[in-house]
């Protein structure tokens, strides 16, 4: 039988929002209901893609120096091409404050100024330098200070290499994840009053990326086989600046701080597409430049790989400002391509880099199951649900912040829950966790010999989303990828795994994460091809402009064995109505 | 390096009972760090072979390992500075190994918890419900800034001499993050977090083999922070230092997370032109 | 290597191959110190025989001259020890206890050279090198002088 782990909340990644919500809970709780908190992570909590985060986060720190909570909220929904949810904008808006201050408090290393106060700095798409930042390992200091000031609290448990493979819903309510001990290669249940998941995104569906080998969205592919619909999926960030050839992320600091994107025959291009914000353009029109520049013949190729790419020149910053602003993009330049970037430019071109859609929630972070009913018991937070405060287009510095935000907002709605909710429910959904047991164990492990290989399936994927689900899409190219990724997905039911030791099967988990993948790939792709305009991150070349009669709607998708189901739902506007989204 | 140019990659595997070495050739056609080449090994040769591995850049702490003889993290590991034919991988050394390159970390994890790794403060309540941020300099901020850059990515235990005779030493890594937060102006836990290393397998087991510090991925130095938190330790021993107060926030205290904030109005009056 | 005996472990704990100058002199310290404490011990054991009387003394130096030359060239060798494990403990003692040599606390700039490793430190172990080589090639001029080899 499966072991059982009972526990008050289970929180299913431990990034950013993940240890927020845990901190919230603690922080409220403080001994009066004895919470327990289950962190569960498939890799160990503190390594979580959230330390890869870079230049900086938002927030309004010092309104008296000209900022405003509604110049930010402004700023966030043109930015988002008015796609974004404003009800949700402004609550997020209003709350980021006490986020980083609260984090300053628990020991993060904010940069300073003479004067003592937190500095800031520009990012694109703002009307104000309002990017906190320590350094450019702004997510890494994030996470470290969280990590730590976890630690003094004792009614949560870690649970390091724990892969979850499904969730168990009965009744509209929530009840717990199934997952696999990786040390062990045992079932495990995690039972829960409440859960949340809070497991980033899916940057792993594309070939060059700036994200983890671990960002393979297995939260949005376990809510979404649990009959819970992803909302925006369509949605995808490619970051402007991912270093050739592998896409690692080069910080949109590194304009924000003043540096140039140059094509090659050495021309600040971004003039042509937003000549009052050049490089301080959203990410969207900047990817968007970039491949133009390239489907235009003005870019350079790198020798090794033949990618076209651009070029990004800091050199005018000097050495002095880069080693104590961006060192460690220096230091992936001089590691991974033997370039000082204070001493030459780097070649970029755009990288998967952020999911603007995820698990449908409302504005208190509750996982909906339709358009209007939520999940008794169900949270979600950070990259892997969808509020939503992104809309069409995340800017720059504001994924951090959503994090923290909701991961407290998730944190304190899940401890006001408990405090209604003391009973204790023993039933166990026996059933649902040996049927996931068999589906593993029997249908993919006990697979002796044949079928189809995890890595060969894998590399098709990504080369057929970087091909055909890129910046700019089409209807041909969508319709080539969706055939594409159906015949995988038909392949994939005879997928084999070659290692059959139970102790750290990682063949297994990547068996596993491939088939959440290839369920990502046919909502984002589907969802691109039905949406007939272009707006923010997505870009039509056979629907050049944004069209907000027909299309100024959130689109949902659930799961059926055939394929995934559509439907559309508008948008919250509360404040102000769609105009022309100029830079 | 040439496309064409293959390389022998021997790798020390273990599958719980037996231990073996295990050579495979192959091709450095889209390689550069060891990480990349292990990958295309589990990718074209072997997907039996278990290593860890997230962010790719250095950041995670996740890929650690002893590459011809020396523990460093297989992402930030070019081949071509390796300057060899072959590259031998072994699992980091002083943990326990799992499964090929995998080490269990609980030690790791244990020891960084024991030395307090968080703010401690005279009044805790400040942390959560002050106003505003402690005012701190970049100076101030630079007093600890390099040992915060620490990924727990365990090398520095993997190499130290004493973890290897005490298996229940604080070792590198802990001790350098008491030192961490002992520097952090913000701090008060000066003397708890002193009395907490002075113990049999604390901080004078250190004698300073440097090792730690020698394959540090990030700059940590933990054998300098463990120095100078010897001399911290002597100065309150011999009474020439007391304690520590930590920056301030006079402002008096509020509650942080309020319905106000949660419910706040839209604004009516604001107007955006363009 | 968790689960290695103690004495395979001790054994690679004093292996600094791939390591960092500062492992070596660290391996030399620990072993030119063990040397010590066993010299001590041998050499208390003697002189004890001080307490049991002029015959048992003389019956111990006797002993002692049977070793011939070993016991100049012993000799020497622990006059090495004892000038390294001194001069290396000075170094030791300004890191340890002055928290000098180290470098301060500083903004980590790549590629990262650990100011604890760095050239003061360099410079310390070199000098006590040269210094303790010199004094004891003159000390084995002293010590084995009479021997015939030198």
């Amino acid at each position: 039988m499966t072991e059982v782990m009972d526990f008050d909340v289970v929180i299913v990644g431990s990034g950013l929002a993940g240890l927020r919500a845990a901190l919230q809970i603690m922080k409220n709780d403080e001994g009066k209901l004895g919470i327990r908190v289950a962190i569960i992570s498939k890799l160990y909590l503190m390594r979580s893609h959230s330390v890869s985060a870079e230049g900086g986060t938002s927030a309004v720190l010092y309104p008296e120096e000209g900022d405003s909570m509604e110049l930010y909220a402004w700023d966030t929904i043109k930015g988002s091409d008015f796609l974004a949810d404003q009800d949700v904008v402004w609550r997020f808006v209003n709350l980021a404050t006490d986020e980083i201050r609260l984090l300053e408090r628990i020991g993060l290393p904010w940069n300073r100024r003479k004067d003592g106060k937190i500095e800031q700095r520009w990012f694109g798409g703002l009307s104000f330098p309002r990017a906190t930042y320590a350094q450019d390992k702004s997510g890494f200091f994030m996470m470290r200070a969280l990590y730590d000031t976890l630690l003094q609290y004792d009614n949560w448990e870690r649970f390091d290499e724990y892969f979850v493979t499904s969730m168990v819903i009965e009744g509209g309510k929530f009840k717990g994840f199934t997952a696999i001990e990786l040390k062990t290669g045992k079932m495990v249940f995690f039972k829960g009053k409440a859960g949340i998941i809070a497991t980033g995104g899916n940057g792993q569906l594309w070939r060059i990326t700036a994200t983890a080998s671990s960002t393979t969205g297995d939260g949005y592919g376990i809510a979404y086989m649990a009959g819970l619909p992803l909302e925006d999926m369509e949605f995808v960030q490619f970051h402007p600046t991912g270093l050739v050839p592998k896409g690692l992320l080069i910080t949109e600091a590194a304009r924000g701080e003043g540096g140039y994107l140059i094509n090659a025959e050495g021309e600040r291009f971004m003039k042509r597409y937003a000549p009052s914000k050049m490089e301080l353009a959203p990410r969207d029109i900047v990817s968007r430049a970039e491949m133009m520049e390239i489907a235009q013949g003005r870019a350079a190729t790198d020798k090794v790989s033949g990618l076209a790419h651009l070029w990004i020149d800091l050199r005018h910053l000097g050495k002095e400002k880069i080693e104590k602003k961006l060192p460690m993009i220096r230091e992936l330049g001089l590691k991974n391509l033997g370039i000082d970037l204070a001493e030459a430019p780097l070649p970029v071109r755009p990288t998967a880099h952020y999911t603007m859609g995820g698990i449908r929630t409302d504005i208190d972070g509750k996982v909906l199951n339709d358009g209007h009913g939520s999940v008794d018991g169900l949270w979600a937070a950070g990259e892997s649900a969808c509020v939503s405060v992104h809309g069409s287009n995340r800017l720059g510095s504001n994924s951090t912040i959503e994090c923290l935000v909701y991961g407290a907002i998730v944190g304190d709605g899940i401890y006001k829950y408990l405090e209604q909710h003391r009973d204790k429910d023993t039933a166990l959904p026996k059933e649902r966790v040996d049927s996931e047991e068999n589906r593993i164990f029997n249908g993919i492990l006990g697979k002796e010999s044949g079928g189809e290989d995890v890595y060969q399936i894998k590399n098709e994927l990504k080369d057929t989303m970087e091909s055909n689900v890129h910046v700019y899409r089409t209807e041909e190219g969508l319709r080539t990828a969706l055939v594409k990724i159906q015949e995988l997905k038909k392949r994939y039911r005879n997928i084999r795994v070659d290692d059959h030791r139970p102790t750290l099967n990682y063949n297994l988990q990547h068996a596993l994460e491939l088939g959440f993948m290839l369920e990502q790939a046919e909502v984002v792709t589907m969802g691109a091809y039905l949406r007939k305009e272009s707006r923010g991150a997505h870009a039509r070349l056979d629907y050049k402009v944004r069209d907000d009669q027909h299309w100024l709607v959130h689109s949902l998708a659930w799961y059926t064995p055939e394929g995934p189901q559509f439907k559309y739902i508008p948008v919250n506007i509360t404040m102000w109505k769609p105009v022309a989204r100029v830079y | 390096m040439n496309g064409s140019d293959e390389i022998i990659l021997r790798v020390r595997r273990f599958d719980g009972t037996r231990e073996w070495w295990q050579s495979y050739q192959i091709g450095l056609t889209g390689v550069t760090s060891v990480l990349d080449l292990l990958n295309k090994v589990r990718e074209e040769k072997d997907h039996t072979l278990a290593f860890r591995q997230s962010c790719h850049m250095g950041t995670c702490g996740s890929c650690g390992m002893v590459i011809n003889g020396k523990p460093r993290l297989a992402c930030q590991t070019n081949i071509s500075e390796l300057d060899a034919g072959v590259v031998n991988v072994e699992p980091m050394h002083n943990s326990p190994v799992i499964k090929d390159l995998v080490v269990g970390l609980d030690s790791l994890i244990e020891n960084h918890k024991k030395v307090k790794p968080y703010i401690i403060r005279g009044k805790k309540e400040e942390i959560f419900y002050a106003p505003r941020e402690f005012e701190v300099t970049q100076e101030g901020t630079t007093q600890f800034l390099q040992f915060d850059y620490c990924i727990m990515c365990n090398l520095c235990i993997s190499a130290c001499p004493t973890v290897t005779i005490d298996p229940l030493f604080l070792g590198p890594q802990a001790l350098g993050q008491a030192f961490r937060y002992l520097a952090d102006p913000r701090d008060e836990g000066w003397a708890e977090r002193l009395e907490l290393v002075d113990d049999d397998h604390g901080i004078w087991r250190c004698h300073f083999a440097g090792a730690c510090s020698y394959v540090c991925p990030k700059d940590v130095d933990p054998a300098k922070a463990i120095q100078l938190m010897k001399k911290e330790l002597l100065k309150k021993r011999l009474l020439i230092r007391r304690g520590k107060k930590g920056a301030e926030i006079t402002e008096p205290l509020q509650p942080h997370f309020t319905e106000e904030k949660l419910t706040a109005a839209p604004p009516l009056d604001f107007k955006r032109g363009d | 290597m968790a689960n290695d005996s103690i004495w395979k472990r001790l054994i690679s704990s004093l292996d600094p191959r791939h390591y960092n100058i500062e492992r070596w002199s660290y391996t030399l310290h620990r072993i030119t110190g063990v040397v010590l404490i066993l010299f001590l011990i041998a050499h208390m054991v003697e002189i004890f025989h001080i307490s049991l009387g002029p015959e048992s003394w003389a019956a111990t130096l006797a002993l002692l001259g049977r070793l011939g030359p070993l016991e100049n060239i012993g000799l020497w060798i622990i006059a090495g020890c004892v000038f390294y494990h001194g001069a290396n403990g000075l170094r030791l003692l300004l890191n340890q206890v002055f928290g000098l040599l180290l470098g301060k606390p500083r903004m980590p700039v790549y590629p990262y050279t650990p100011t604890s490793l760095g050239k003061n430190q360099r410079i310390a172990i070199w000098t006590i090198t040269a210094v303790v080589s010199g004094i004891w090639i003159w000390a084995g001029l002293y010590i084995l002088a009479g021997l015939g080899i030198v």
